[in-house]
């Protein structure tokens, strides 16, 4: 009864996630971008994606008549989403370099760009040549970075990673790193903006070159096409210029809220509301999609685990430890952007969440029913049997409800991991908690207030969580 | 016994088992006949509860041929557990599903397995639990009960069954001295109706009182056999001797 429920049960959430969003007559695009990356593209204090790319892509979409879904994550993920064809187009900041037009196809350059090199404020370091021995900070995957690496052997500095823009500014700015590499627009923009930072070159950027939005090479031609004809028009009609001005002329405050919504706990969850109600909603969906399938895919693992056939034994045994030894990102990232590489079929972001938690959480969920069934007594199993009770009917009756008993705890402890585990998925750019902490530090440069305030609602839903389960529990052993 | 014709309900040829290099059971033969108290007896590690648990396959042999009720057990065709119906079992332990009450204890088999629908279990439940004398304790959790009373439930559960035969392993062994008493007695009242029983025990005074016939075994093999009298007042085996000079004086 149980198994059929689950079954129908999975087969429905599983049809739900699959469902494609259904679209008009006109063509429709899926566009990648990096959120943290002002004042090309950024979340304002409404929770709206802006910036000077997000501007120009929707009026070159009006005037070429094509409608998009803009997704959010990091640069890395963004680049590889279309490269690998999940992804239509990415508009990201994406300096215009010989090795990347091998794998895509550029438009025209919409922003001339150069790599600055950034120190601390108060820095002692004067040149590159004091960098011997230190830190710098890169985000994986930009030409920045490349810029960097390629004076790493000349100047002998250490080199550390970073996914998004604003926490590489943050390890700066508090002094981690000793320095960073970054598009000389982007970086004097935050430093407009009161990140406590310095260019060290304002007036030879390095590796001088431009923007382009980018298609997967041979691909999308029609996309690419309109988008630059789209491009020519709103710069020769002034929207373009208009569109430059509106970013890099205006106040932190236009977009990013006044000092008061964003220098108190109670300024930013006020001026956040939205986007954090949003966040907590996508990680509580994550999270209960996720135990519950979880559950009933590591129940299924263990009583395999337990089986009489040595084969389905063997199965469980390999799917188990398959998946518990992969890391969750790395799984997520196989899930979301390897595996539709190889299928070309597209897999959304939450449905290959979804499937990664599964996965990984319900491994683990099968190690340890297999080990609650394997710990009652071998007595019952014997005494069930010599009544004339077959395998199935001494598992269902005799074993299993003793077994899953035993296993409470570790249900409960599994839970939490699962709500923890979901913030991995921000990785692939699911805007659940983490992620929307993420862009809004990305705007306001608030770190520490921020994150207090994200730590804090992870550990409100982890007690309502906990207390969830020990009430079930309760509930049960009483019976 | 009656003047019905003897009935074989249990027949053994030649089975022999071996965990690795520990060869427990060698070539034992016997006959078990309907109505018929056959008590087993020996030292720990002799091979008696092994082959108690290959009469309804709990334990398979390496080879030979078991018959119960009709049935070759040893046949890999034969539906064990359609034979393992008619067939209760004892355990030293209990073995009592802890996550049921008494009365459901007793009536899981019957019902899950379609032979008595839910009231006719809970009203065939009710009169064993009075024929073990058990009766207050129908609706009590199973951790709640002593040895001994675990015991008389076990039995219970498994005539809930109405098995044509019934075999205990070392069912007073784990009991308080004081709980063993009342066990026995139920055991006796159901030799006394005539129940097919196949039993391991170290009860020497059980055995003396309520065997048909006594199965010495040591060292795998059925060393001596014979009525009660016989084994115990005139054994001409050499180790059943030693064994028994240890056991009686002990």
């Amino acid at each position: 009864m149980l198994k059929k429920f689950g079954f129908g049960f999975a087969a429905i959430v599983l049809l739900w996630l699959m469902a494609p969003t259904v679209s008009a007559n006109e063509p429709h695009y899926t566009i990648t971008t990096d959120a943290t990356y002002a004042p090309f593209t950024f979340q304002d204090k409404n929770s709206q994606y802006v910036g000077i790319e997000q501007d120009m892509m929707k009026a070159i979409a009006k005037r070429e008549g094509f409608t998009y879904t803009m997704k959010p994550m990091s640069f890395n993920s963004a680049a590889q989403l279309v490269s690998n064809g999940q992804a239509d187009g990415i508009i990201a900041g994406m300096s215009i370099t010989p090795e990347r037009r091998q794998v895509y196809d550029f438009s025209t350059p919409y922003y001339k760009t150069g790599v600055a090199w950034i120190v601390k404020k108060d820095s002692k370091i004067k040149s590159l040549e004091d960098l011997k021995g230190q830190t710098v900070a890169l985000k994986t995957g930009t030409a920045a970075s490349e810029y960097g690496l390629s004076l790493q052997a000349k100047y002998g500095f250490k080199v550390k990673y970073f996914n998004d823009t604003d926490t590489m500014y943050n390890d700066v700015a508090v002094g981690n790193s000793a320095a960073t590499f970054e598009d000389m627009p982007v970086i004097q923009y935050a430093i407009k903006n009161g990140m406590k930072l310095k260019v060290m070159n304002p007036n030879q950027p390095g590796n001088a070159g431009s923007y382009g939005f980018a298609v997967e090479k041979h691909k999308n031609k029609a996309l690419l096409t309109a988008f630059n004809r789209g491009f020519a028009a709103i710069k020769k009609d002034g929207t373009y210029d208009k569109i430059v001005a509106k970013y890099l002329g205006a106040s932190q405050a236009t977009f990013s809220g006044t000092k008061a919504d964003n220098e108190t706990v109670f300024g930013i969850l006020k001026s956040n509301q939205q986007a954090l109600v949003s966040g907590l909603w996508q990680t509580i969906e994550l999270t209960v999609i996720a135990i519950v399938l979880a559950s009933i895919w590591g129940i299924l693992l263990g009583v395999m685990g337990v089986s009489q056939m040595a084969w389905v034994r063997g199965l469980s045994t390999t799917i188990i430890y398959i998946f518990r030894g992969l890391p969750l990102m790395v799984l997520a990232f196989f899930i979301y952007i390897g595996l539709p590489g190889l299928t070309g079929v597209k897999i959304p972001a939450f449905t290959a969440g979804i499937v990664t938690l599964i996965l990984n959480e319900g491994a683990y969920t099968g190690a340890f029913v297999r080990g609650g069934f394997e710990a009652v007594d071998r007595g019952q199993m014997e005494a069930a049997r010599s009544l004339g009770l077959p395998y199935g009917k001494a598992m269902r009756r005799v074993i299993m409800p003793q077994g899953l008993r035993i296993m409470v705890p570790s249900f409960i402890n599994q839970f939490i991991i699962t709500l923890k585990d979901t913030s991995i998925l921000s990785a692939i750019g699911l805007l659940e908690l983490t992620q929307t902490g993420s862009l809004i530090v990305a705007r306001n440069s608030q770190g520490f207030r921020v994150w207090a305030i994200i730590a804090i609602v992870y550990l409100i839903l982890i007690t309502l969580l906990t207390w969830l389960s020990r009430w079930v529990e309760n509930k049960m052993t009483m019976q | 016994m009656s003047d019905a014709q003897t009935k074989v309900k249990v027949h053994v040829e030649n089975v022999n088992k071996s965990y690795g290099d520990n060869h427990v059971l060698r070539d034992i033969s016997l006959d078990v006949s309907e109505n018929e108290v056959v008590v087993m007896i020996g030292p720990s590690g002799s091979g008696k509860s092994t082959f108690l648990r290959m009469l309804n396959q709990l334990e398979t042999p390496d080879n030979g041929t078991i018959v119960v009720d009709g049935f070759d057990i040893s046949d890999k065709a034969t539906d064990i557990n359609k034979v393992r119906e008619n067939i209760g079992m004892v355990f030293q332990n209990f073995n009592l599903f802890n996550n049921y009450t008494v009365l459901e204890n007793i009536m899981l088999a019957p019902v899950e397995l379609g032979k008595l629908d839910k009231a006719a279990a809970e009203k065939k439940a009710r009169e064993l639990l009075a024929t073990v004398g058990l009766s207050d304790k129908a609706d009590v959790s199973v951790n709640s009960l002593s040895g001994g009373q675990k015991q008389r439930i076990a039995i219970a559960r498994a005539l809930a069954m109405s098995p044509d035969v019934m075999l205990f392993d070392e069912p007073t062994s784990a009991l308080d001295p004081e709980m063993v008493g009342d066990v026995l007695n139920v055991m006796k009242n159901l030799a006394d109706s005539g129940m097919t029983m196949i039993i391991v025990t170290h009860e020497m005074g059980f055995a003396k009182q309520v065997a048909d016939r006594v199965v010495f075994f040591e060292s795998g093999k059925i060393q001596e056999s014979g009525t009660p009298e016989a084994v115990f007042n005139t054994p001409k085996n050499a180790r059943l001797q030693e064994f028994l000079s240890k056991v009686m004086h002990a």
